[in-house]
């Protein structure tokens, strides 16, 4: 059965009205995967697990900075939102433990596109 | 809380950055300001050559330039205070605009809701709702040109579809991306699948086609699978289907493999591809439009054209007409690769110049060479020197420099890059790639290579370069398809702009950027030499022998000229002749 104009409407307002305040997004084309954006969104999905926090965790394409993949773009209430880039394990848990946690922004990692 | 993003954007004050960074947080400290506002060092503040740069968040005042005797201003007035430090100010003007990857890296591109947030399917819509004759109205308003090479207005490939009889006629989205270097399309497929889909079913709605065909590269797994999920979940949803919004138009999609030939790429080829033939072009007319899939009208749009669509209806043609210059509307996706410090994606403006794009967008050449030229549209494009780096960008403006728009594409090369090789490269991308089906290509294009082959080994004679110029234009006039008639164009706007370099290695056998093996040798000086033993160290054929009392030398007969030493010896003892 096609879908309505309407339809469509209701489902946008729908989206947005569940729309998460924080959540994390990980470039997750073949260049972030092949950079390693698997292993990173595995870390911060376990952290946020872990730790019971209610963060969204979402793979998403690429904004284009492929020399800094794999990116990561992180949103947390409090804190400026920013991109992560050349983002490892280490770099995934210390996004967890600085920026999310402590509400510090990770040093030497940020890019501003 | 305030945050200070700080960054040494020269590359070359690394001290006098940490003396900053020190400086400003023992003056948080001293202050009590601690809590109130953190400094951090960044990778990449997307400024260049200003000296120290500080990034005020959340204002997102930029400060420029800075000593250390600007920390208490900036921190009383902005820190403090709120306030922008005129004096200090940097206006920064973000040069990219996105339309094409306007979703890209927002939305999850498995997820459709994520599209339809984004106001996707919208533009469908606000298409179905108009007809097929305003859609075609409005894409002609727009000025929306083909993003897959040619650059063919896209309202009149629609049209003259539309114009030809048939009961069953086909829209195909060309996703056989094939020029080293340029990969944008796999981007919009893996980061927007849905905005493709949406731009192929307006496309089918001006054109009258009710098919929708992805031809897709093989080596583009992740694409492919998500455009499958992608069609899915709008069968799944009634968007594609039947009657699709209640409008009485019906669509479906499929998608075919691409096996891998980049002749494919070109659209007569490509039709015999998706018909199970061999991959070959064939004499047109007649054109896919009149004769194209299975006998039936065809039209066949790239990627990033249909990437577009849905934004010209979501924003309204004449709006997306006036980003860009006249004749070339919109913006574009460039792959910018090669020499450059932040290779990736960019979408700017059409009108931009080259030096903008290079250097403040793409952050300037890597290692701080000095630049020398960028290639421009893979191997049917040119080689464009920097005296030309101030040309806006543009359909018609880099076909007048003898290169062309192509795909997107954007090689930096740097001083170190050696033209005749650059050329040998693409040529021998198309001599592979050549179908083989017709002479002008298959022959011209080997001997072309042998020529250029023989050049490099230092073996070029006066009369090479009349010789290559003859058979180009043999190949330009007379080959069958696209991939024939512009091989020669790497060569030709080389040999245009650079006629000395070729010269140099003709008649003196010198390779002035060192990159021909065969017309450079290397030698060790053994005054400069400090025996450290780095080089042999990185030869890659044990030819460097020595030890710290006789020092380094190098055997002529077991060097293969790679320069290895050359770059790593940190006293400059190498000599390269």
């Amino acid at each position: 059965m096609a879908i309505t104009r309407d339809e469509l409407n209701t489902l946008k307002a729908a989206v947005w009205a569940k729309s998460p305040k924080n959540w994390i997004r990980v470039g997750y084309s073949t260049c972030g995967v092949a950079a390693g954006a698997r292993e990173v969104f595995e870390v911060l999905v376990e952290e946020i697990k872990a730790r019971n926090m209610d963060i969204v965790v979402k793979k998403c394409g690429c904004v284009g900075l492929c020399s800094a993949e794999p990116l990561v773009e992180v949103n947390i209430e409090g804190v400026p939102r920013v991109f992560y880039g050349k983002v490892n394990k280490d770099v995934a848990h210390r996004i967890m433990d600085e920026h999310v946690c402590q509400k510090k922004l990770v040093e030497n990692h940020i890019y501003e596109l | 809380m305030k945050r200070i993003l700080l960054q040494d954007t020269s590359g070359t004050l690394k001290k006098e950055m940490r003396d900053f960074y020190v400086a400003i947080n023992s003056h948080l400290r001293d202050n009590g300001l601690a809590e109130k506002a953190q400094a951090v060092l960044v990778a990449d503040i997307g400024i260049y050559n200003k000296g120290i740069v500080a990034k005020v968040l959340p204002e997102g005042f930029v400060y420029a330039g800075l000593k250390n005797s600007d920390i208490p201003l900036i921190v009383e007035k902005t820190v403090v205070g709120g306030e922008k430090v005129v004096a200090l100010a940097l206006d920064k003007k973000n040069r990219q605009m996105r339309v094409v990857l306007r979703n890209c890296g927002i939305i999850d591109p498995e997820s459709i809701e994520d599209y339809i947030a984004q106001d996707g399917y919208e533009g469908l819509t606000a298409a179905l709702a108009m007809g097929p004759e305003k859609v075609i109205e409005e894409m002609k308003k727009s000025g929306l040109r083909g993003r897959g090479g040619a650059g063919f207005p896209t309202w009149m490939k629609w049209n003259i579809t539309r114009g030809v009889k048939g009961d069953v006629k086909y829209i195909i989205c060309n996703g056989d991306e094939g020029d080293p270097g340029a990969y944008m399309d796999r981007s919009v497929l893996e980061g927007d699948p849905h905005s493709v889909i949406e731009g192929m079913m307006i496309g089918g709605l001006a054109t009258g086609a009710s098919q929708g065909i992805f031809y897709i590269r093989a080596e583009y797994p992740l694409a492919v699978e998500r455009i499958q999920k992608a069609i899915d979940v709008c069968r799944q949803k009634g968007i594609v289907g039947k009657n699709i919004f209640g409008f009485g138009f019906d669509f479906d999609i499929e998608i075919r493999l691409g096996a891998g030939a980049f002749v494919c790429g070109e659209e007569t080829a490509l039709i015999a591809s998706i018909e199970g033939l061999r991959g070959y072009p064939r004499p047109r007319p007649p054109f896919p439009s009149v004769k194209g899939l299975w006998g039936k009208p065809t039209v066949i749009n790239n990627v990033e054209t249909l990437a577009n669509v849905p934004y010209i209806f979501l924003k309204g043609g004449e709006a997306f007409g006036r980003i860009g210059i006249e004749g070339s509307t919109g913006t574009k996706v460039f792959a910018l690769t090669g020499k450059v410090k932040n290779s990736g994606l960019v979408e700017v403006p059409m009108g931009i110049t080259l030096r903008e794009i290079v250097f403040e967008v793409g952050g300037g050449v890597f290692n701080n060479k000095a630049i020398k030229a960028i290639q421009t549209g893979g191997p049917s494009g040119g080689v464009i020197p920097e005296d030309h780096f101030d040309t806006p960008v543009g359909y018609e403006t880099l076909q007048k420099l003898g290169s062309i728009m192509g795909s997107g594409g954007m090689i930096v090369l740097d001083e170190n890059d050696c033209v005749v090789d650059i050329s040998k490269f693409y040529l021998g991308f198309c001599v592979d790639e050549s179908c083989g089906k017709c002479a002008p290509c298959r022959i011209g294009g080997t001997q072309m290579l042998s020529i250029l082959k023989k050049i490099s080994e230092g073996k070029g004679e006066a009369e090479d370069l009349v010789k290559l110029n003859q058979i180009a234009q043999a190949m330009q006039k007379a080959s069958l398809c696209g991939l024939g008639q512009t091989a020669a164009n790497p060569v030709l706007s080389t040999m245009k702009y650079f006629e000395a370099e070729y010269k140099a290695h003709i008649m003196d056998k010198r390779c002035p950027s060192g990159k021909c093996a065969s017309l450079v040798s290397y030698s060790i000086n053994k005054e400069r030499c400090t025996a450290c033993g780095l080089c042999a160290r990185n030869c890659p054929v044990t030819a460097i022998s020595g030890d710290r009392q006789s020092k380094y030398t190098i055997d002529m007969e077991k060097c293969i000229g790679c320069g290895n030493c050359y770059d790593v010896c940190k006293f400059g003892a190498v000599i390269r002749q």
